[in-house]
């Protein structure tokens, strides 16, 4: 079994479609070269993003707290809303077309609040867009929401790990969680952190991270490929009550991509 | 690929009961999934009037729920959407929904006017979540009966969600509704099977087992679409 602070000396592993297996430095000069040459115009549409407000805790809190009380919205709800957000997202970022294997296998890890709830959720939408998941929730808590989305990956073929894999092939880790596996390429789901003003711990380099609702302070340390928005539900007035300045989001898409 | 009347129900329960899905999770993707086959076939840019109004009838039960989730995402999707709830329900997820849709600020009509040019007028399209395949036809009297004669005579175009109200889920009409838009819900009913206008099927939620169990062959669904067209 890998543990995890041996996991810290692979590094990030990255495959192309030639099918080999490079370091995360040579690959990622070559995705991002591909990332950086596209559409221009896409990035001058995204200097809108510069305006957007990225959220203290405290703030974050509030606004969850409003959503649910005074816009009567269930935890059901919008964390299927969030899921959905992250698989999409994953998609845009990865295409199945450009990984390896068919299909791509990805590891969903899913940390004990509600980050993991969006996780699960994210997996069940993940399977369904043709990828591959598998998924890691060690600590689980006793609530029936989470016991129901367990239920639905379980019965959606979603296999359940107790260790973290050995696998060596590319594969995606969506971690939910504040605990951070750094191989694969590496997607970090930041939503209700505790330490959401300071950023990431040392050795943690996601390459993709979703937004949910709205950015947070922390997201200004981000400094992977893709940062995403997601959750597609703040209604008008919310958003003109804590001036969240988001941005258009493309036709009935649920994520914006940021950078 | 179209199902009967009990079937829908036999799945529906199976996904609560066996798959652990709960109603407020189906309802929202559904509504959704709609919401984005609406945008499909008649998006912001093809619509006619100053403004892009949309009037979503909502029924009591199941698929008026559906309907509710529909018009905040249609809000979401910067259509200005209209609810119009012919009678109150007694559901307490229709109840959670349709506050969930007051505090989006969407308006409210207290009655339907008979008069259709008047509707013509005001909304570019009509959503209709009056009455779903779970309705027993026979029980079925006013406000109901007015609002689908109502509906019957609109020039505006109609998008029914499930079914179009008033049909039987297992027999086609000639007399009903006639929409231009049919969104099937999980699967199409037997009803869709004489349909002529524009057919999606919503809900990429089904898991695979029961799709096979229940002999679907579902079209499939491309990327990340949440609607396919049938």
């Amino acid at each position: 079994m890998l543990g995890v602070r041996a996991l810290f000396g692979i590094g990030l592993l990255v495959t192309s479609r030639g099918g080999s297996v490079l370091t995360h430095t040579g690959a990622c000069a070559h995705v991002a070269s591909n990332i950086y040459s596209k559409d221009l115009a896409h990035r001058q549409a995204c200097t809108m993003a510069n305006t957007i407000k990225y959220l203290g805790q405290e703030e974050a809190q509030h606004i969850d707290e409003e959503l649910f009380n005074e816009y009567s919205f269930s935890v059901d709800q919008l964390m299927e809303l969030a899921g959905l957000s992250c698989a999409t997202a994953v998609s845009k970022g990865y295409p199945l077309q450009s990984l390896l294997k068919s299909p791509p296998r990805v590891l969903v890890i899913c940390g004990p609040g509600n980050n993991g709830g969006d996780g699960l959720v994210c997996a069940r939408h993940l399977k369904l867009f043709g990828y591959a998941p598998s998924v890691l929730y060690p600590k689980r808590p006793n609530k029936q929401l989470f016991q129901n989305l367990t239920t639905q990956c379980e019965k959606m073929d979603i296999s359940f790990l107790t260790e973290l894999p050995e696998w060596s092939q590319l594969f995606i880790t969506v971690s939910v969680t504040q605990l951070c596996f750094p191989f694969g390429l590496f997607i970090f789901i930041l939503k209700d952190e505790a330490r959401v003003e300071h950023g990431c711990p040392d050795g943690f380099q996601p390459d993709m991270l979703i937004s949910l609702t709205a950015p947070k302070k922390a997201a200004n340390h981000f400094k992977g490929r893709y940062h995403f928005l997601g959750g597609r539900f703040v209604p008008p007035a919310l958003e003109k009550k804590f001036q969240l300045n988001l941005p258009p989001y493309p036709d009935t898409d649920c994520v914006y991509q940021l950078n | 690929m179209f199902c009967s009347k009990e079937e829908a129900v036999a799945m529906e329960t199976e996904l609560l009961r066996d798959y652990g899905f709960g109603r407020q999770q189906l309802t929202e993707m559904l509504g959704h999934a709609c919401a984005t086959a609406i945008t499909q076939v008649f998006p912001l840019a093809s619509l006619e009037k100053r403004q892009p109004t949309v009037l979503v009838a909502c029924g009591p039960d199941q698929n008026g729920c559906v309907g509710l989730a529909c018009a905040r995402h249609l809000r979401v999707f910067e259509y200005i959407p209209t609810v119009f709830i012919p009678k109150r329900s007694s559901d307490a997820l229709h109840q959670d929904l349709r506050l969930q849709c007051e505090r989006m600020d969407l308006p409210f009509l207290s009655y339907l006017p008979t008069e259709v040019q008047l509707i013509n007028e005001a909304y570019n399209l009509v959503v209709d979540a009056v009455l779903g395949p779970e309705t027993e036809l026979a029980s079925v009297g006013e406000p109901f009966t007015g609002v689908l004669q109502t509906l019957r005579g609109l020039k505006a175009p109609i998008a029914s969600l499930d079914i179009p109200s008033g049909w039987d889920a297992d027999e086609s009409s000639s007399d009903g509704i006639s929409p231009a838009l049919l969104v099937s819900l999980m699967t199409p009913k037997r009803c869709a099977l004489s349909f002529s206008g524009a057919h999606f099927l919503a809900g990429r939620f089904l898991p695979f087992d029961l799709q096979r169990k229940y002999e679907l062959n579902l079209p499939k669904f491309s990327g990340t679409d949440a609607v396919v067209q049938l």
